[in-house]
């Protein structure tokens, strides 16, 4: 007992002595790594951008979409579609927060579910608009929303089939779609001003804690690549007979790749840190912790394989041809994401310590 | 009764003195009275956090104990009323009303709803369900009860040793077998798990700042290792009792602020309690009346004779069983094989991502499955790193598929997992037919060896 006590004391002094920085060369007070600096070049330096210029964008559809419906000519119809591809690929920037304001409140489910879910449901969307019904806080999420607008802004059969089909019903669901996903686009951008300084100080490692949140949405965001936007359209998913590509995402508009491509470069951005200007990330905070080095380097080499594949994708074919005819290198691509899936889903959470679940843990 | 089976006169005295001799009731009171509301509570905290419904109703699919398949998740009312009949249970423990049939009740409403889901599985809630099933044995309600109060012929103030006793050498097991395991290479000389976990916490007040250093991992791997195989002993000692118990709040306290552990730590302060001498306990009674004043010994509790022989098997399982692990090969972090039931916490920080795949044996097209669509996150992240838990989910997998019209579905897995903090590598060979294997107890040869791969 006395030795007990002894080291007890010990552990005591050492303690206070490393308060007092005294006896820092014994014991070597870490590199350690500032989680709030971190989430300070999120907030400011991703995040907010993100939602601003996404706010921006939905404002310049809604204006291409109002200036549609006083006037269908084809000019305004092409109008309408630049700005919806722009707000598209500026929503590939914003897509892996879903959380804070962004995240689901009673009914509402994140913003990702609310304004990008794909497949759309094109009887859902051609009965509203029968029936002008439209509700946007029902659970037919595969019914508004970017995609819901892309269903009804395109069509494989050219632009004068669209303009035909855009009759009045069809256009007041088409600007309330629109209006329906600028406001809330809007409201996100407005509360993320206030709610930066609540993200900044949440700076834990818990359940909740900032980190977790934005980990858990960067990792469901990078899956979704893998899982949602190649697996299911070419069916490679467990119990599918064929491919089925008109599962794509923005299948209306033929632009998977240039999407992809967006959502890939965003995901290496989340890893880095940098947004319109080079910051701290997933990446630098590994290197500090124990066995980060390791899975920093592999984590990057996988990430080279993956853009290289992505590079080797041909262009001048779309995605549903190549699913349709020749899939070969999409199938490479899914494999390299495969590959890094351990690396992003279990290996970073592991050694960083960020709790994932509420669950209790094995207490001591 | 009892001498003949024991030459020595050692093992007689310590057989008089720990398990025959007759000794004050307190500190078993005590004990069923911080127990019962410390179970209350824990009831009470998982009910409100929604956590029937999420870890049983909304769950499409359970992961089972082996040997207890039969035990079924319930129809959501059920569920709730379980919970609420063990809620009630836990109050008759609390306050010593209908004592025995709580302590029966709240023992298999519990250990019922535990060994419902494997996911779930805990050391504490392990130790909960055995610590129940202890206190059905013993006159606990015999004094400071609903019972006593009930029925004054109840009354006694003295008992048998053995009931206090059984607790004391269940709870030695426990920090013993949990400082003992800590005896390794990673734990002692890499500080690890801790290294990873307590940076993670540098942002708590009081004590983040502590996480900054380098050597602090190494002191508490050490402090706790040391702590967990010894405080049984300053707890039995009476001259260290008084600054070991502190010592106790303090690491409880502490790991109760680290990490994510819910009620444990309470209940292991609260249990600790019984080390205490009679005396002690009695002065906390005797401040609310005069329950321990009574010069005379009253007794109405009688030991039935196959009471010790019935303990004697119980303990001698608790003793062994941990140590099944020895009998496979292979590291037991790695194939967990008897790993569980062995007061193994808080030990490693283990963590996978496995992907599987279901092939039509039919027309041969192979397709990746979905876990989130049969597993809640939680499920899904315990599942990916334990084997017993791959296999079932691939046999889950394959009896789905079948259902949806998959011809004699092959299942196979690509299994990557970390260990204390080790670039990750894969549990087995990917292209294994999972359905073709069966869990039991033999040797998981299908797993690749930690070490070699």
């Amino acid at each position: 007992m006395r030795y007990f006590h002894i080291l007890l004391f010990f552990v005591f002094l050492l303690a206070l002595a490393c308060k007092d920085n005294s006896i820092d060369s014994a014991i070597v007070k870490k590199d350690t790594f500032d989680r709030k600096v971190m989430l300070q070049n999120f907030a400011e330096n991703l995040i907010i951008p993100a939602f601003s210029s996404l706010e921006n964008e939905t404002t310049k559809l809604e204006e291409a979409i109002n200036q549609l419906a006083t006037n269908k000519s084809d000019q305004n119809l092409v109008i309408a579609q630049q700005a919806w591809e722009t707000t598209y690929s500026v929503w590939m920037a914003a897509n892996a927060y879903n959380f804070g304001p962004a995240g689901e409140d009673g009914i509402r489910k994140g913003l990702i579910e609310e304004i990008g879910t794909f497949p759309i449901s094109e009887n859902k969307i051609e009965t509203i608009v029968e029936k002008n019904t439209a509700n946007f806080n029902d659970f037919n999420r595969d019914a508004r929303g970017l995609l819901a607008i892309e269903y009804l802004l395109f069509d494989h059969k050219g632009n004068s089939a669209v303009i035909s089909k855009l009759q009045a019903n069809r256009l007041a669901y088409l600007k309330a779609l629109i209006a329906d996903t600028k406001t809330r686009v809007s409201t996100i951008n407005t509360n993320w001003k206030t709610y930066k300084t609540e993200f900044v100080s949440n700076a834990g490692t818990d359940v909740g804690s900032s980190t977790s949140q934005l980990y858990n949405e960067f990792v469901r965001s990078f899956e979704s690549i893998k899982n949602f936007k190649l697996g299911l359209p070419m069916g490679l998913r467990a119990g599918q007979t064929k491919a089925e590509p008109t599962k794509l995402e923005a299948y209306y508009s033929s632009k998977s790749l240039k999407f992809m491509r967006l959502h890939i470069e965003n995901i290496e951005k989340i890893w880095l840190g940098k947004g319109t200007k080079e910051g701290i990330g997933f990446k630098a905070y590994l290197e500090t912790v124990e066995g980060g080095k390791a899975l920093v380097s592999s984590t990057e080499l996988q990430l080279v394989s993956i853009k290289k594949s992505l590079e080797e994708v041909p262009t001048n074919k779309t995605v549903e041809n190549q699913i349709l005819t020749d899939a070969s290198k999409l199938t490479i691509l899914h494999t390299e994401l495969q590959k890094n899936t351990r690396f992003f889903k279990s290996d970073m959470s592991s050694i960083l310590g960020i709790a994932i679940t509420f669950a209790s843990g094995d207490g001591d | 009764m009892y001498k003949s089976s024991f030459g020595e006169p050692i093992m007689e005295n310590l057989l008089k003195k720990h398990f025959l001799s007759q000794t004050s009731i307190a500190p078993l009171i005590t004990f069923r009275i911080v127990f019962g509301a410390l179970v209350c509570i824990s009831t009470i905290r998982f009910m409100c956090l929604g956590w029937v419904k999420d870890h049983f109703i909304d769950a499409k699919m359970h992961f089972k104990y082996y040997g207890f398949e039969w035990v079924q998740v319930l129809p959501p009312f059920w569920m709730y009323f379980l919970h609420g009949l063990m809620l009630i249970a836990a109050a008759g423990i609390m306050l010593g009303a209908f004592y025995r049939v709580s302590a029966v009740v709240f023992f298999l409403c519990f250990t019922y709803i535990e060994l419902i889901d494997l996911t779930y599985y805990l050391n504490h809630y392990y130790f909960v369900s055995i610590i129940a099933f202890l206190l059905i044995f013993v006159p606990a309600n015999r004094l400071v009860s609903i019972d006593r109060w009930r029925d004054n012929s109840l009354k006694t103030n003295i008992v048998p040793a053995w009931t206090i006793t059984i607790f004391k050498l269940q709870l030695a097991i426990v920090y013993i077998y949990a400082g003992l395991i800590k005896i390794n290479y990673d734990w002692l000389f890499n500080a690890l798990p801790l290294k990873i976990w307590l940076p993670a916490a540098d942002n708590l007040p009081i004590i983040g700042w502590l996480m900054k250093y380098e050597i602090t991992p190494y002191l508490f791997s050490w402090m706790g290792m040391l702590y967990d195989t010894t405080i049984i002993f300053w707890l039995i000692w009476s001259k260290s009792r008084p600054l070991a118990y502190l010592s106790v709040i303090i690491f409880h306290v502490l790991t109760g602020i680290l990490f994510q552990i819910g009620v444990f730590p309470l209940v292991m302060i609260g249990a600790t309690l019984i080390f205490f001498s009679a005396t002690w306990h009695e002065r906390i009674y005797n401040y609310f009346g005069n329950i321990f004043q009574t010069k005379y010994q009253l007794s109405s509790y009688k030991t039935n004779k196959y009471t010790l022989p019935f303990f004697c098997i119980y303990f001698a399982f608790q003793f062994l069983f941990p140590w099944r692990f020895l009998l496979y090969k292979g590291n037991m972090f790695w194939t967990e094989q008897g790993y569980r039931f062995g007061w193994r916490v808080m030990l490693m920080e283990k963590a996978g991502t496995a992907t599987f795949y279901v092939k039509d044996g039919a027309i041969g097209r192979e397709g990746e499955v979905l876990n989130s669509d049969f597993l809640a996150i939680h499920q899904e992240k315990q599942m990916a790193m334990q084997p017993d838990m791959i296999l079932q989910y691939a046999h889950f997998l394959k009896n789905t598929y079948e259902q949806k019209g998959v011809a004699e579905p092959a299942v196979r897995a690509e299994v990557f997992v970390t260990l204390n903090g080790k670039p990750s590598k894969l549990l087995f060979d990917p292209n294994l037919d999972l359905t073709k294997i069966r869990d039991n107890w033999s040797e998981k040869t299908w797993l690749n060896d930690f070490d070699n791969k």
